[in-house]
């Protein structure tokens, strides 16, 4: 059986090195393909990212109307400080939200810098725990905006379910892309292996003649099948690894100041996956392509 | 689940055989049939019996036979009818996953020799180990043993596609009867070769034959069943015809119209 491995082994390494263009071609030509998949996946990786820490921004904003006096303001502040799960509740005044606005947009010397204190509106900025669950937040938010002097409570809520749906939506495109990849691989793998094996026919035809099973004389090609798979994947997140941290490295700071998280690699287990799917992909594209055997 | 299918017994020439499997002929063909055209059968009732450890000239013009009868031992084709009992088991009956160890007990020569030409010379005689399953430095000591016999030693590193004919066919030879296998055919081993090669080749049959090893040598050669008085067996009609030794090479012979000069 381990001599058996042994062979298997020794002669998939012989026809990968004999015909080594063969199999580079096809492990470029799979790389090319699992770089989409991957970009595709990277990009899934890193909404699903923001999702998360939107979803647990642990914030609200309470806004009050115009008419609201100091009074009630305080007396909502205090009450706010006293609700289960409130980390700390800080006042900004209309002023206030000016000036912070105006710190931003005064240097890029936009029209928007000459807005009037009026368009800013006063609020409560409430800091809740991370881990607070959307019901919880939900009711806490129901009984707020029930208080005359508030105008509106705003929890991200919403553009948590936009990015749940552009997530979903590049989830549903991975998948498409992933069918897409995956036959391309079967295509090519199966198409470099017949031709391995009809470069390989008197090869075949000397095993079969002296008594190799077929299960022998298949083993290298599966090997050979899996390798290509598995290294193209390999290849494609080598690739994509040096894109990421080369963009990363020009857009870090933007990035992470814009949606609040810094861009992520594809995760190990996610890249694992891909190079053992790449592998089982390349075994089976060399499988079906091993069907009609050379028959002796 | 190999044990199962394997063909057995898997004997080796000269050992491990009981007094009952040395009295049994090595094979026998009865009644076999076989055609490829509907009408006209290549075999037609063939009957013949080998006994272990013969050499054994099969002869007759192109087209009678020779090769489909090699064939239908090693089982690349199927019988019509009738069987081949080799080594007391029907060949013909043979599910197609024994068929693998039906051949590690047989060693084939073809005439275009059937190398690897990307392969050294060792590779080429080493794969019929590797098969099955022979520890590399075991497989190392024999394949230089068969090198050796077969008038090679030393060239084990060489691409077989760079030796001339006859060297191939030794490696031919070679890979044949490293696995010493109980039965060796040759089908036309010497076609490609000059008349000088070609009796050196016969000779290392002539070797091997006397380490025990039963012969099956296929040829429409005359002068080589001239060299050596062993049994000769004509194909003719489709049946095999047991020639006295001598005869099939005689000026008068009655199968001399049969046999392309």
């Amino acid at each position: 059986m381990i001599e058996a491995s042994f062979s298997t082994t020794r002669r998939a390494r012989r026809g990968m090195l004999r015909e080594w263009r063969l199999h580079a071609l096809s492990v470029f030509s799979l790389a090319v393909a699992f770089v989409c998949l991957g970009a595709a996946l990277l990009v899934v990786t890193n909404l699903r990212s923001i999702e998360e820490r939107w979803a647990h921004a642990g914030r609200a904003s309470v806004y009050f109307k115009d008419g609201a006096t100091q009074e009630d303001i305080d007396d909502l502040k205090k009450a706010l400080e006293k609700v289960p799960g409130v980390l700390s509740v800080r006042y900004v005044s209309s002023g206030q939200a000016r000036g912070d606005f105006g710190k931003a947009e005064v240097t890029q010397k936009t029209e928007l810098a000459s807005l009037p204190v009026e368009a800013f509106p006063s609020s409560l900025e409430v800091e809740v725990r991370p881990d607070m669950s959307d019901a919880e937040l939900d009711a806490t938010v129901g009984k707020l905006r029930q208080i005359p002097a508030v105008d509106d409570v705003e929890t991200y809520q919403v553009w948590t379910q936009r990015l749940s749906k552009l997530v979903r939506g590049g989830v549903t495109a991975a998948v498409l892309l992933a069918i897409v990849v995956f036959t391309s691989v079967l295509a090519v793998v199966g198409s470099t292996i017949r031709l391995a094996l009809q470069r390989r026919k008197t090869e075949v035809e000397v095993l079969k003649l002296v008594g190799a099973t077929d299960r022998f004389v298949k083993g290298p090609f599966l090997l050979e099948g899996s390798a290509q798979g598995a290294m193209g994947a390999a290849g494609a997140i080598v690739l994509l690894a040096v894109l990421f941290f080369v963009v990363r490295g020009r857009l870090d700071g933007e990035l992470a100041l814009l949606v609040g998280v810094e861009p992520s690699f594809l995760p190990w287990h996610v890249a694992l996956g891909m190079v053992l799917t790449g592998g089982l992909l390349g075994m089976t594209a060399a499988s079906l392509g091993l069907r009609k055997l050379v028959t002796v | 689940m190999d044990e199962e299918r394997a063909f057995k017994p898997m004997l080796r020439s000269g050992t491990r055989f009981t007094r009952d499997a040395a009295q049994r002929p090595v094979l026998m063909f009865e009644d076999v049939f076989k055609s490829y055209r509907a009408g006209s059968p290549v075999l037609r009732g063939m009957n013949l019996i080998i006994e272990r450890g013969e050499f054994v000239f099969i002869t007759g013009p192109s087209g009678s036979g020779k090769s489909t009868l090699l064939r239908l031992l090693y089982r690349s084709e199927r019988v019509d009818d009738g069987r081949i009992l080799f080594m007391g088991r029907d060949v013909a009956r043979l599910r197609d996953d024994s068929v693998p160890f039906l051949r590690r007990n047989i060693g084939v020569v073809f005439q275009d020799f059937k190398l690897v030409s990307s392969w050294t010379v060792f590779e080429n005689v080493a794969i019929t180990l590797e098969v099955i399953g022979v520890a590399p430095r075991l497989i190392k000591t024999r394949v230089g043993e068969a090198l050796e016999r077969v008038g090679l030693t030393g060239r084990g590193g060489d691409l077989a596609g760079v030796l001339s004919g006859g060297e191939q066919q030794r490696v031919a030879v070679a890979r044949a009867i490293v696995g010493e296998p109980a039965l060796v055919l040759a089908d036309e081993p010497t076609g490609n070769l000059d008349p000088q090669l070609a009796i050196d080749v016969l000779g290392l049959f002539e070797e091997i034959h006397e380490q025990g090893t039963t012969v099956l040598f296929a040829t429409h050669d005359r002068t080589l069943l001239d060299q050596r008085p062993r049994r000769v067996i004509v194909l003719d009609e489709g049946k095999a015809i047991d020639v006295p030794t001598g005869v099939a090479t005689a000026e008068d012979s009655p199968y001399d119209n049969e046999l392309p000069l």
